[in-house]
């Protein structure tokens, strides 16, 4: 009976083949380490948001004036709001923690070589998108660090030069930051974005199984197929990753919780204290800072004294991660075959990108002005001297099999 | 123009001090803020906070997003006994907002809704706040903290505390490496400094542990004002990482079988 409906439908809608395809006989490196998690549990945290912020949407008051209190109605009043809400905050800043450990993976195993230029594209306007997602949130609560913030990054618009004055009312649409400017971020917050995510994600993946997952050893795993045309390296997807993908998921579950239940402020870097007190246009606090995932851009916006200098190297440090598929000129795509210099530039790569982000949460010193400037220094050569560091160094020989 | 102004003064808070820096800490001229370490199942305490608060700080600050009635229930105080008690509106109910009676006037410049201060400025900070009040004749209410210099707030709870003065003391030198510095016998090196509380012993209703227990209490209600699911929370944790522990084992156990199949 159930077969008879499933072939039924399946004539009309390929779903057994799809399935089949892109889950349970989907081939996937049976080799690969924890790096590789990381886009399961990011696909994880995305659903989680949207149900929690379906669900938030419900009671939220979209005005000036209810905003602030629709927030404290949901931790108070609302059943069990609380926990849906410090789901949303803390799943927020997770998503940001497992993105950047999802790229980093892509840079340490060349994740982006040929033929994933296009899962790699995807997968920045993915992290853009987000950026965006992200500081749009961050204005709903309408909090002092809600507006302080928003009046920040909304004026950075203005810095633009001719258009900059017509575009920043253009984003507000207001001449200040108002009733207005909070339920049109609302909406795009809640519809607009979150469609182009799924779309993009949906691409991302698409792209992916075209030309097949990656592996630590840089290995084609397409070279040596069997009879049926399956590589002989790879493992069905289903049931094998999925349930290399469960202790993962437990894992992940417990730091969640562990923040969620216990310390769902992070130490003022995932909610700002600031924003416990309701958004007061005559009041500036005493002391602004973004959150922590966008911290690291934070610092050069304040590292290049010129408002609009500041503003493209923000926008070139996000925009640099596209055209890496072209900057690495390596013959390999595993940092583990890679020659020295590869090494010692991610190395520095990767401390330069975690002092940009401290510097970005604490006050400017000396000592942290000449800092930002040689990390953002050392973050930009990092590409742009890849074509140079990628060509001359000696690299190892890839194995055949994994 | 005035965007590149607040670019610019966004981009050079650098130079104002930090909040968190060590010499303007939050709690100001006190130094650091005495540490509080809230205990929201103690509903002694609680009961006692609240009352504290109805008696002497209702009269001009709001809890204008907490409701009565959750109150009560959640500090387990009966509500015919809680609204004939402590509350002083004869018409409120168990689901109206806690609003004091200045708020319903929209004065200008009234003082600040006290819901959420416990969150914003940390319970820590509030504790010491209550507790940094000192004479000061310079100022229109004739005093004055020490955590929040130049306060416009009177010092309401003087009778209980009594008179804390401001006064100096013989404090060690320090030296560079952030040891006591001595001389030549091993005697601690002393110098004298000012600014530090002085209380007058008998002056008020309360002994100093005693009001540090008084204010602890107040502290402790407006820890749990802030977010009332917080006990609630810190219960459920500990279920969901238990879950999460026995998951990660199970599902170990499982990936360690099916790997079987292919090494």
């Amino acid at each position: 009976m159930v077969t008879k409906v499933l072939n039924w439908i399946n004539y009309r809608l390929p779903i057994i083949n799809t399935f089949e395809r892109h889950l349970s006989k989907h081939p996937v490196p049976k080799k690969v380490n924890f790096w590789y998690l990381f886009g399961a549990l990011a696909s994880i945290v995305l659903i989680l948001q949207i149900v929690t912020g379906i669900w938030l949407m419900m009671p939220y008051s979209n005005t000036e004036e209810g905003a602030f209190a629709s927030i404290e109605y949901i931790m108070r009043d609302v059943d069990y709001g609380w926990i849906i809400r410090y789901m949303h905050t803390t799943g927020a800043s997770m998503f940001f923690a497992i993105v950047y450990l999802h790229m980093f993976r892509g840079l340490l195993y060349g994740s982006y070589k040929k033929p994933k230029e296009l899962v790699w594209i995807f997968g920045c306007t993915i992290y853009l998108v987000m950026m965006a997602e992200g500081f749009l949130g961050y204005v709903l609560p309408y909090g002092q660090m809600s507006y302080w913030g928003a009046q920040v990054i909304i004026s950075l618009f203005g810095a633009i030069p001719y258009i900059g004055e017509s575009l920043e009312i253009w984003v507000r649409g207001d001449y200040y930051i108002s009733g207005i400017t909070i339920s049109r971020f609302f909406a795009l917050h809640v519809v607009a974005l979150p469609l182009i995510l799924i779309a993009l994600v949906f691409l991302h993946l698409v792209a992916l199984h075209e030309v097949g997952a990656g592996n630590p050893e840089g290995v084609d795993i397409e070279e040596y197929i069997d009879d049926d045309g399956v590589p002989l390296d790879s493992v069905p997807f289903f049931p094998y990753k999925v349930l290399s993908a469960m202790p993962a998921i437990g894992v992940f579950g417990l730091v969640f919780c562990v923040i969620m239940f216990f310390f769902p402020e992070g130490g003022g870097y995932f909610l700002e204290l600031a924003n416990f007190e309701e958004a007061n246009p005559l009041v500036t606090p005493e002391h602004i800072a973004p959150v922590w995932y966008y911290s690291p851009f934070y610092t050069m916006l304040r590292a290049v004294p010129d408002p609009l200098g500041g503003l493209i190297v923000m926008a070139a440090a996000v925009a640099i991660l596209f055209v890496v598929p072209w900057l690495d000129r390596s013959n390999v795509a595993s940092i583990r075959y890679k020659g020295i210099l590869s090494k010692i530039a991610i190395v520095l790569f990767t401390v330069s990108f975690v002092t940009l982000g401290y510097l970005g949460t604490v006050t400017v010193t000396e000592t942290g002005k000449i800092m930002s400037v040689i990390c953002t220094l050392m973050y930009f050569a990092f590409f742009l001297l890849m074509p140079i560091y990628t060509s001359i160094e000696k690299t190892y020989e890839v194995p055949d099999r994994l | 123009m005035i965007k590149s102004l607040i670019i610019i003064s966004f981009l050079s808070f650098s130079l104002v001090p930090n909040v968190n820096s060590a010499e303007g800490g939050p709690c100001k001229d006190y130094g650091d803020c005495d540490q509080f370490k809230p205990d929201l199942n103690n509903m002694a305490s609680l009961q006692r906070g609240v009352g504290t608060f109805m008696k002497y700080c209702y009269s001009c600050h709001s809890l204008k997003y907490s409701r009565w009635g959750r109150v009560a229930n959640d500090l387990q105080i009966p509500e015919d006994i809680f609204f004939e008690y402590l509350v002083p509106d004869q018409n409120a109910g168990p689901f109206d907002l806690m609003v004091a009676p200045i708020h319903e006037l929209e004065i200008d410049n009234a003082p600040p809704d006290l819901t959420l201060v416990a969150r914003k400025r940390t319970s820590s900070w509030v504790y010491t706040y209550l507790r940094a009040f000192y004479d000061d004749s310079s100022t229109t209410y004739g005093s004055n903290n020490l955590v929040y210099p130049g306060v416009n707030m009177p010092n309401i709870l003087a009778p209980i505390q009594g008179n804390q003065k401001l006064g100096c003391k013989e404090v060690p030198v320090l030296a560079k490496n952030g040891g006591e510095k001595r001389d030549e016998f091993g005697n601690t090196i002393t110098e004298e400094k000012c600014g530090y509380l002085k209380h007058q012993d008998g002056s008020g209703l309360l002994n100093v542990e005693e009001f540090d227990e008084f204010i602890y209490d107040l502290t402790n209600f407006l820890t749990y004002v802030g977010e009332p699911s917080r006990a609630e929370r810190e219960r459920m944790g500990v279920y969901a990482i238990i879950f999460f522990i026995i998951f990660t084992f199970l599902s170990a156990l499982l990936y360690r079988e099916y790997q079987k199949d292919y090494h």
